[in-house]
């Protein structure tokens, strides 16, 4: 028996990826198995590798683009996106707070010359403006003044499971009644500061990435954004909302193992599945779907199949899983809610995406690797997990709107408003 | 007491006070001269001394590590070994770590600039790669203390301490940690400076050797960029038998509409003994600050009216991070029990307020 009181639901989500504005986009070209990716070089010249970027993002001619970052402007898109059906005026919406990820935030707008004279840099070329988008609060800040809306906000950092645990944080200030309504997600930018750092760790794959295959070289980089409006399932349906998915479980714990590397047992991640599960009140048996975070690394995903295996041991069938990172790559402080919106697309349609490129998968007896053709499946639940330097894990359970009736029928993200 | 009360069982901190456990000496800091990077003329702030951790908590390695890395794992040290906890004797996948931070790890952020402007970006240190991203400090506490709850890196304008705390409290009543290690701070490095400088934020005894005023409250013409790490423990208050510097009650934050009616509705129509004004280190915070604690505490609101503790000078220059600072040094003033009211505000309209039972 759901307590609507105590349900988080989604009632909105909104997109810029490399697909270009909004769910659809995203939805059909995945669905077609189209992949982002593309040389690096074409847009960062002296770069190799492979990456995938934002075409445009069409700020209206009055918003003043030199306040924001581009990080700033994919979040304030993606949150316009969201809520292009609510009606702004509600004092719900008004009092709506924001969580926003980025682990760029402004740092794309910044080059190396402010190392040498910060001051002189500051004086030139709007650089005191730009310095200021700097904050990672300043994207959710870009997000909440853009609507004018007044509740609490807040920027997660956690590394590459930023904007998952936005999520997972924005659903615990509803329960505490912090807000009626929170926009919540993430948002990063593409940059030479990004490009360079990971190049630097020697963590890119110079060609489109192979997430869980056996010759598996590294990531690739992406940019994009994606803002859920999350709310409580009484003020959900009190207002005719548009309920999406229910966000069933989730939950956050650190490896406390190494400052860059994952535990090589996964036992971090594998614990925050569990306890995900555990607070969504499902069985491993229940949950037909994990969207991996599934980087490309070698670490990485070596570990992330122990956890699955530690995660899902003793199920009837192997957990499919499959990594979307190889369709436009690593968006970073985004991913985690990217990833959860593309979680969201499987519960409601029924479509299991492949790994692209998974020609020679890490073996596992407990893991169901999605490759080749798009699998058709009713998923009443599917998980998605992220992890990031630092240790940190969230892991996010959704289902359909368990609302038991048949208004909302699973036809991707249209609009199922009877 | 509620079975929902929370209690601060443990305070450490990095500042220009000292590296300290538990509750901070009352003492006067002046400003030092800067001397990291090269001035035009004389150029003040409160810094935090440079001292080697490993004298602090013996095995610390931080020679890779940001500044603020290095305080976190310091201030964190302290503030458990403050509450008595016997970390090997608790389960330590439910402790979580919340960190407040307004600019992260600043230093390994120019470090990579600077990388970068001598090597081109093809030829970049991987080092402060990594080391520099914000959750650094969190993720090192997390690793030093082999804490495996959540952990959480916060930033939000003017108010991230009182985020940190807010949300410390939310794991715990949600059932998600049985324990938080809450910290809020930043450093202060040379584009940092020059930012607020450039922007005419600093206050004329940046640039002035004259001794501020006595008591440490904030200074005519307002703000001394400061830096340091505060860190607190919080628990369930029943959880062991263990002293309470202050217990949390609530807390509420938000970016617009009128804060007095909601802080009056979080207080449940009682009058605090103690307003706590965390100015977040510009004027107009300062200001507002004051001015809504007055507002709380107007004549419509109580017969007695609460003590206000202005914004403390040295703690007003961690501007978002200035929180938790204010509150330890508030408590350090030995303020008697009865209830108080931890306020930050910033810019016209954002407010943080968090309800405290002092014992």
């Amino acid at each position: 028996m759901i307590d609507p009181r105590k349900t988080i639901v989604v009632t909105g989500v909104g997109i810029v990826s490399p697909y270009g504005i909004g769910t659809e986009c995203l939805q059909a070209g995945m669905l077609a198995g189209k992949c982002c990716l593309s040389p690096t070089k074409d847009l960062y010249p002296g770069f190799e590798g492979s990456t995938a970027h934002v075409r445009s993002v069409p700020l209206a001619a009055h918003d003043d683009t030199r306040r924001y970052s581009r990080s700033d402007q994919l979040a304030m898109m993606a949150a316009r996106d969201a809520v292009r059906d609510f009606d702004r005026g509600s004092a719900a919406f008004r009092e709506s707070g924001v969580m926003m990820a980025s682990t760029v935030a402004g740092l794309s707008e910044i080059d190396p010359a402010i190392a040498q004279d910060p001051a002189a840099w500051y004086r030139k070329d709007d650089g005191l403006l730009r310095a200021a988008s700097y904050p990672a609060a300043h994207v959710a800040d870009a997000v909440g003044d853009d609507f004018g809306i007044g509740g609490p906000r807040c920027a997660i950092s956690a590394a590459c499971a930023s904007s998952a645990m936005a999520i997972a944080l924005a659903a615990n200030l509803l329960l505490d009644g912090a807000a009626p309504m929170m926009l919540a997600g993430g948002s990063d930018a593409l940059c030479p500061f990004t490009l360079s750092g990971f190049n630097s760790l020697q963590a890119l794959d110079r060609d489109p990435c192979r997430p869980f295959d056996k010759n598996r070289k590294g990531l690739n980089l992406g940019e994009g954004a994606a803002v859920f409006v999350l709310e409580t399932l009484d003020r959900a349906v009190a207002r005719n909302a548009n309920v999406l998915a229910v966000l069933r479980g989730w939950a956050m714990t650190n490896d406390a193992f190494h400052s860059t590397a994952p535990h090589e047992q996964g036992s971090g991640l594998a614990e925050c599945m569990r306890l995900a599960m555990e607070l969504a009140e499902v069985s491993r048996d229940e949950v037909g779907y994990v969207n991996a975070h599934g980087t490309g690394t070698p670490l990485n995903d070596i570990a992330e199949t122990h956890a699955y295996e530690t995660a899902f041991r003793s199920r009837s069938r192997p957990i499919p899983v499959s990594s979307t990172k190889s369709y436009f790559g690593h968006c970073l402080g985004a991913a985690g809610a990217l990833e959860a919106a593309i979680t969201i697309m499987a519960v409601r349609c029924g479509a299991l995406l492949p790994t692209l490129r998974l020609t020679d998968p890490i073996e596992s007896a407990s893991v169901n690797w999605l490759r080749g053709e798009v699998q058709r499946e009713k998923l009443p639940l599917a998980m998605s997990v992220s992890a990031g330097f630092g240790g940190s894990n969230t892991a996010l359970i959704f289902s359909d709107n368990g609302l038991g009736d048949n208004r909302f029928a699973s036809n991707g993200f249209g609009s199922s408003r009877p | 007491m509620s079975s929902n009360l929370l209690a601060i069982t443990g305070i450490g901190s990095v500042s220009p006070y000292g590296s300290l456990a538990g509750l901070i000496p009352q003492s006067m800091v002046e400003p030092e001269p800067i001397t990291a990077w090269p001035t035009v003329g004389l150029r003040r702030a409160f810094l935090v001394k440079p001292f080697r951790p490993a004298s602090v908590v013996p095995g610390l390695k931080t020679r890779r590590l940001d500044r603020l890395s290095a305080w976190a794992l310091v201030a964190s040290s302290l503030a458990i070994q403050d509450s008595g906890i016997d970390l090997p004797q608790v389960d330590r996948s439910r402790i979580a770590v919340v960190f407040g931070t307004g600019f992260g790890c600043a230093e390994l952020t120019e470090a990579f600039y600077q990388s970068a402007l001598v090597n081109g970006w093809s030829g970049t240190d991987p080092s402060p790669f990594p080391e520099g991203l914000a959750n650094s400090p969190a993720s090192h506490v997390a690793l030093w203390h082999g804490l495996r709850g959540p952990n959480i890196t916060v930033g939000s304008r003017g108010v991230a301490g009182e985020s940190a705390l807010i949300q410390a409290a939310s794991l715990l009543r949600h059932g998600q940690a049985d324990l938080a290690i809450v910290l809020a701070g930043d450093t202060l490095t040379r584009a940092i400076y020059e930012w607020y400088e450039a922007a005419g934020y600093l206050a004329p005894a940046c640039y002035n050797p004259e001794p501020l005023l006595e008591g440490g409250d904030i200074v005519p013409g307002g703000f001394i960029p400061s830096e340091g790490v505060v860190a607190l423990v919080l628990e369930a208050a029943h959880r062991r038998e263990a002293r309470a510097y202050a217990h949390f009650t609530s807390g509420r934050w938000a970016s617009g509409g009128q804060p007095v009616e909601p802080i009056r509705q979080m207080l449940g129509g009682s009058v605090p003994s103690l307003v706590i004004c965390a100015g977040s280190g510009s004027l107009c915070a300062n200001g507002s600050t004051t001015a809504l604690a007055h507002e709380l505490s107007g004549p419509n609101a109580a017969s007695v009216p609460p003590r206000i503790a202005p914004p403390n000078a040295v703690a007003a220059g961690l501007a978002d991070t200035s929180a938790l600072l204010h509150l330890i040094l508030a408590l350090s003033s030995r303020p008697g029990a009865g209830q108080a009211l931890l306020l930050g505000t910033s810019g016209d309209r954002r407010f943080a307020a968090i309800s405290l039972e002092l014992p």
